[in-house]
């Protein structure tokens, strides 16, 4: 057995990128560093968040290290999740915004509430916060973000999919993205989410770009066959039905990328048809 | 707390689940009664009938789950205030604004701040953790929720803390909350021991699942929370999500995962996690059917042979290596390497910890045992190989 495993270890190496990911917490003036936490993995996430872990779990969560700084009884709480990549922080990233929240200009973007600075940059999702109102102790706390941030690398614009929706009506910052079981179908996953406005009524734009045009028209069938509806073989489309669960869903598709147009009612068929359009130009 | 191992285990869960169910007609008579094909069980001396089945929320955005979970007959729904930084309280509140508030139940947490031991510190402040659930109430847009867990105790010492005791019960005397209780997945056996011989606890969200390597403890001390009138409601019931490997190859029969945990008489219902319509229907039929068959029993019996692959963190191997070997970060140098193929994540660790190419060469026999009953030596001795290969490769 140990001679099987080390060549296939080894042949593992040569054929993988390398990621040089490793980092060291930054120093914070007058406060005392203090890294006791052991690293969390996907085994032991819940020993650190509880119930919470099981979304971080679902989005490509890899490691998590966790810094105390202290002054006194002031505290400072340093949380680095590493995803499997940008798309999934900006998942965990965006299942946690509220666009109610402050928005910086911090890593790929990031957001200040009640003590609290999160944001994500590369494939890591940041999470800093303090039980203190004392302003030098939240001056502390901005000048270790910006020290994170630059420490990190990776990606630091947003997931490209996201420039592909529409602006008109669209809720700003309430962008999502799912990874598995999109409108709870286990045959819908890796979907972007934007939220919409038309005058008093909201709904919701999918957007899915597969690996091949051939894996979204088999997703695509999947679908369709689910409300029994069969289709031939063909590169684009759309479709209006409706799901039993979901209510009325246009469902498009060209090429490689899907749109599902959830929460409009089947008279809306132009408006949804805009939409589409603008995004499968 | 002492560990068992899965033979340990197959004698014990199965074999006493095996037990339970032999009397199916006394454990219903005693615990659980049948309505409109849906199997209600007690809820401890809160008198509520919970459907055995519930809705653990804390994943899922969709409103239409809820929807379909509560046309099935699903009743409670479970939520804590940290879940999607609140989001899955709004999405909550906003669902069940246009339904009739005593038409189902909603559980929500509140964690306050403790030191790393779960003790009470000055962190521990009632005000911040009253603000907190205040700030639940509000997102869910009800005038009180039906249970308050106080979210995450592993110290028995918290249960005893009078400042943050003494607030729940306020909001308990005050309305917002009809019942006050505790999660706990951490120490669970020594806190829920604790918690019956309190007359403070209404309920007690436990982690509970036939794969826990301390089923005998933790199994008395439900037993024992369940005589003092304590409603005991089941978390992590699926051990791994309804995988039995990372790689997701291997699915565990979900099924027989929550009816086993439904076999013990003194757990009133469960709240697996749901995201997609698929396993709602799957876990719905449980509403209905509770009974291990035989094929279940023995998908749980070879699941439980299935060793595992990666570190849970436990750390009880660390005061058995004669070489005090740093055990569970080699072991995640492991799970970098084999399990993400980030291989010089893994050579980056075993650089920090001075790892030797062969770490256990002063030994003949490993002395460690690990509570998934995987060969730890031989863990140890794949991954510090890796210290060998020329950084170059990595590059």
């Amino acid at each position: 057995m140990k001679n099987k495993i080390f060549p296939a270890l080894l042949f593992a190496l040569l054929s993988v990128s390398a990621f040089a990911q490793d980092f060291t917490f930054p120093d914070l003036e007058g406060f005392k560093k203090s890294t006791k936490y052991p690293v969390y993995l996907p085994e032991n996430l819940w020993d650190f968040i509880n119930g919470a872990a099981d979304t971080y779990l679902a989005l490509g969560f890899v490691d998590l290290h966790v810094a105390e700084y202290k002054k006194g009884k002031e505290i400072i709480k340093l949380e680095i999740y590493r995803h499997s990549d940008h798309t999934m922080a900006f998942g965990i990233y965006a299942s946690e915004r509220s666009p109610s929240y402050r928005f910086l200009n911090l890593g790929s973007q990031g957001y200040i509430v009640d003590g609290s600075i999160n944001f994500f940059t590369g494939n890591y999702y940041i999470k800093i916060r303090t039980y203190s109102s004392k302003p030098k102790t939240l001056k502390s706390e901005e000048s270790l973000a910006s020290r994170v941030a630059g420490m990190l690398t990776g990606e630091t614009q947003m997931p490209a999919l996201l420039s592909q929706f529409p602006d008109e009506g669209k809720k700003v910052n309430e962008e999502t993205y799912i990874n598995e079981s999109v409108l709870g179908h286990q045959f819908l996953n890796k979907a972007f989410k934007a939220i919409y406005e038309n005058g008093s009524e909201s709904f919701s734009i999918f957007l899915m770009s597969l690996k091949s045009s051939e894996e979204a028209l088999n997703t695509v069938k999947t679908y369709l066959a689910s409300a029994k509806i069969e289709i031939s073989q063909s590169d684009n489309g759309r479709y209006v039905f409706t799901d039993g669960y979901n209510g009325t869903i246009f469902l498009s598709w060209k090429e490689e990328k899907i749109v599902i147009i959830s929460g409009l009612a089947k008279d809306q068929a132009d408006l949804a048809d805009r939409y589409t359009s603008d995004i499968l130009k | 707390m002492k560990s068992i191992s899965r033979r340990g285990f197959l004698r014990t869960g199965i074999a006493g689940a095996g037990m339970i169910v032999a009397s199916p007609a006394i454990v219903k008579a005693a615990t659980s009664f049948q309505e409109n094909n849906i199997i209600y069980r007690t809820l401890g001396k809160t008198g509520i009938k919970v459907p055995v089945i519930s809705f653990g929320v804390m994943r899922s955005d969709n409103s239409s789950l809820c929807k379909a979970a509560y046309d099935k007959g699903i009743r409670l729904f479970d939520t804590a205030n940290g879940y999607q930084g609140g989001n899955n309280e709004l999405m909550l509140g906003n669902f069940f604004k246009d339904y009739q508030r005593d038409s189902f139940f909603i559980a929500t947490k509140v964690k306050p701040g403790t030191g790393n031991d779960g003790k009470p510190t000055d962190q521990t402040s009632p005000e911040k953790f009253l603000e907190t659930f205040n700030t639940s109430l509000s997102r869910l847009k009800m005038d009180y929720v039906d249970i308050l867990y106080i979210h995450d105790i592993s110290n028995p010492e918290l249960l005893e803390y009078k400042p943050l005791v003494n607030a729940v019960k306020k909001l308990k005397k005050d309305g917002k909350i009809k019942y006050m209780g505790f999660s706990t997945h951490k120490n669970e056996p020594v806190v829920i021991s604790a918690a019956a011989d309190m007359d403070t606890w209404d309920v007690i969200l436990t982690t509970y699942n036939y794969k826990l390597a301390y089923l005998n403890e933790i199994n008395a001390a439900i037993k024992k929370a369940g005589s003092a009138g304590i409603g005991i409601v089941a978390m992590k019931t699926l051990a791994g999500g309804g995988w039995l490997d990372r790689e997701r190859t291997k699915p565990m029969n979900t099924t027989a995962a929550l009816k086993w945990v439904l076999s013990n008489p003194d757990v009133a219902t469960v709240i697996p996690g749901m995201t997609s319509f698929d396993q709602l229907e799957l876990n719905a039929q449980l509403l209905a059917d509770i009974t291990l068959n035989e094929k279940e029993k023995s998908d749980l019996l070879a699941d439980n042979s299935v060793p595992g692959l990666f570190c849970s963190g436990c750390r009880e191997c660390i005061p058995l290596c004669p070489n005090n070997l740093p055990i569970p970060e080699l072991m995640r140098a492991y799970m970098y390497a084999y399990g993400y193929s980030m291989p010089s994540m893994a050579r980056n660790l075993l650089g920090d910890l001075g790892t030797s190419a062969d770490p256990c060469s002063n030994c003949n026999e490993c002395t460690v045992k690990c509570t998934r009953d995987f060969s730890v030596k031989e863990k140890i001795a794949d991954i510090s190989r890796l210290v060998n290969v020329p950084s170059d490769f990595l590059a």
